[in-house]
């Protein structure tokens, strides 16, 4: 066969199928929500719902004892407030690291690398002890966000300090020609620039503090509050799962990360690329 | 600009963001050392007349044994991830490298198992591990290929290898994306000169290829190590560390000693431990990214 015959049929065939495969479970997540529980164990199994059934999205409305918009609410506040600390605190520092030079910011630099690299359970029971302290377990979501912007900070300092460096230099220069402070020029010129950037960083806040588990189940006691993932991990502990009901959760729960995905893929794959290998 | 007054501009910018990061990781870390060494549980922790017991926790985790058990676990689970994910991610990178229409978005929807949160991953393969009804034990007995259902999650070998598999699936787009990056770094011409040289594709993916690919998979094996090391929502719902400490891990471990038996300090200690492994791994990474990291400031 030659060459050309290759990469026009051969190629996107093969490679369509593998990733067909390779997402497959995500398929049976969203499929296995929307079919009856009797359908769910049917031997041999059914590749699409024989008939569509929506209980499982419906019950959640009637009020049964774990709310899934409930807990979509709960996970939209934890990400939220976990992005605005990131990414107020990150585009500045990211910026500082990148245009000026002081004494200490390779090792503030370091430090941002590394923590990038922290578990979480490692700082989980001195945190814990600490907003115990603070009145900020139980029935508060502000340890929660508080937690999780220390996962967003760094990959956005570092995600974005590359960013703004390879920003021209002449773009500072001639706003201050114009007349523009230090802080006019960072906020008026170079911000508006680097929102690709920005949106990357902000992106990975949001999801890193959405797809939290440890910090929202530890610290948040009451139930009504906990967010989405927490709720899965109580309703996998049952007994008898209702399987259609907990993919029902998770196909509500990766409806933003779909939704994400789509609009920005193209910015994902740099933004990965860059916090993660930079060399 | 003056130099003063760069200074103090740099400054502003960032401490902010550092003081941030100081007083809720830096102090917790420290906070965590000090705890490892105190006798802290439910019932003095708010009392704060907590007695002083040395290294009293660290031997009490080695005397009980379990803590080594978890580091072994932790590390068959981390290099067998590694390994599928890195020659699965290798293929994938080299096949979406070649110029053929949609490679680019086919490249981009592998990036979804990357992004989805954990728990929601971690309870599709629960489900589809499961032992009557999983997907997994139905295709295996359409094909012929088993004798019965396999009861994946409740037998030690494997449960590993259903963990394994499903943090591979995760960590697949980490690895195609940082070689497609290094593979876009090799000058296409190697390969023409190589070719007309005589040498057929086995030859240049071995000793063009890999080797070129080198310092990217240097990084890419130390990021892989930390990320898979730190391990928890995924074992937490698909094993909750079972059967039998089996597939406990040192993160899970630390958890269900702080927060299932409220023992504080042995928590403490043992993600101390965890940490120190990390610790060696991150320095290497260190020795070999952050001097690049430095040099393109």
């Amino acid at each position: 066969m030659s060459q050309r015959q290759l990469s026009t049929w051969l190629l996107p065939v093969v490679s369509i199928v593998l990733v067909a495969l390779f997402l497959f479970p995500v398929y049976w997540l969203v499929v296995t929500s929307f079919k009856a529980e009797g359908e769910i164990f049917r031997s041999p199994p059914t590749w699409f719902p024989q008939t569509i059934y929506l209980k499982a999205y419906t019950e959640q409305l009637s009020g049964s004892s774990y709310n899934i918009f409930e807990g979509f609410r709960n996970s939209a506040i934890i990400a939220f407030g976990a992005l605005a600390i990131s990414t107020v605190l990150a585009v500045p520092a990211s910026y500082g690291l990148a245009r000026f030079k002081f004494p200490g910011m390779h090792l503030f630099l370091l430090l941002f690398l590394v923590t990038q690299m922290l578990p979480a359970s490692l700082i989980l029971t001195p945190l814990f002890i600490q907003f115990k302290h603070l009145g900020l377990i139980g029935s508060s979501y502000w340890g929660t966000i508080l937690a999780n912007a220390t996962a967003g900070i760094p990959f956005s300092v570092v995600t974005l300090r590359t960013y703004f460096a390879t920003l021209p230099k002449e773009l500072e220069e001639s706003a201050k020609i114009d007349g523009c402070g230090l802080f006019g020029t960072f906020v008026r010129i170079m911000i508006p620039i680097a929102v690709p950037g920005v949106v990357v960083a902000m992106v990975f806040s949001f999801l890193f503090a959405w797809g939290d588990l440890i910090f929202g189940m530890t610290f948040i006691g009451k139930e009504h509050m906990r967010p989405i993932t927490a709720g899965i991990y109580n309703f996998l502990g049952f007994q008898s799962t209702s399987w259609n009901n907990t993919m029902a959760f998770g196909t509500v729960s990766i409806i933003p990360v779909v939704l994400i995905f789509i609009f920005i893929q193209r910015y994902i794959v740099s933004g990965l690329t860059n916090g993660a290998v930079k060399g | 600009m003056a130099r003063s007054m760069e200074r103090a501009a740099g400054y502003l910018f960032v401490l902010p963001a550092l003081l941030y990061m100081l007083f809720f990781v830096g102090y917790p870390i420290v906070d965590n050392f000090r705890l490892s060494l105190f006798d802290v549980n439910v019932m003095n922790i708010a009392r704060g007349d907590q007695p002083f017991v040395g290294l009293g926790n660290y031997k009490e985790l080695f005397d009980q044994g379990v803590i080594l058990t978890t580091l072994t676990n932790t590390l068959i689970y981390t290099v067998a991830c590694i390994v599928f994910q890195f020659i699965v991610g290798l293929g994938f990178a080299l096949l979406f490298s070649r110029p053929f229409r949609m490679a680019e978005r086919l490249r981009g929807l592998v990036m979804i198992s990357w992004l989805l949160p954990a728990t929601i991953t971690a309870m599709t393969f629960k489900f589809m591990f499961g032992t009557s009804g999983g997907i997994v034990n139905e295709l295996l007995a359409m094909l012929h290929l088993s004798g019965g259902p396999v009861e994946w999650l409740v037998t030690p070998f494997t449960a590993m290898f259903a963990l394994v598999l499903a943090n591979t699936w995760i960590g697949i787009p980490f690895n195609m994306m940082l070689l497609t990056t290094g593979l876009t770094t090799i000058p296409k011409d190697i390969y023409e000169s190589a070719a007309i040289d005589g040498a057929n594709a086995v030859q240049r993916f071995f000793r063009l290829t890999l080797p070129l690919l080198k310092p990217a998979i240097l990084s890419l094996l130390v990021l892989g190590f930390i990320y898979t090391f730190k391990v928890f929502d995924l074992v937490l719902i698909m094993t909750h560390g079972g059967p039998v400490n089996a597939t406990q891990m040192m993160s899970t471990y630390a958890y269900k000693l702080s927060f299932d038996e409220f023992n504080f300090s042995q928590g403490a200690a043992a993600s101390n431990l965890m940490f120190l492994v990390l610790l060696v791994i991150g320095f290497i990474y260190l020795r070999l990214v952050y001097r690049e990291e430095v040099k393109g400031a």
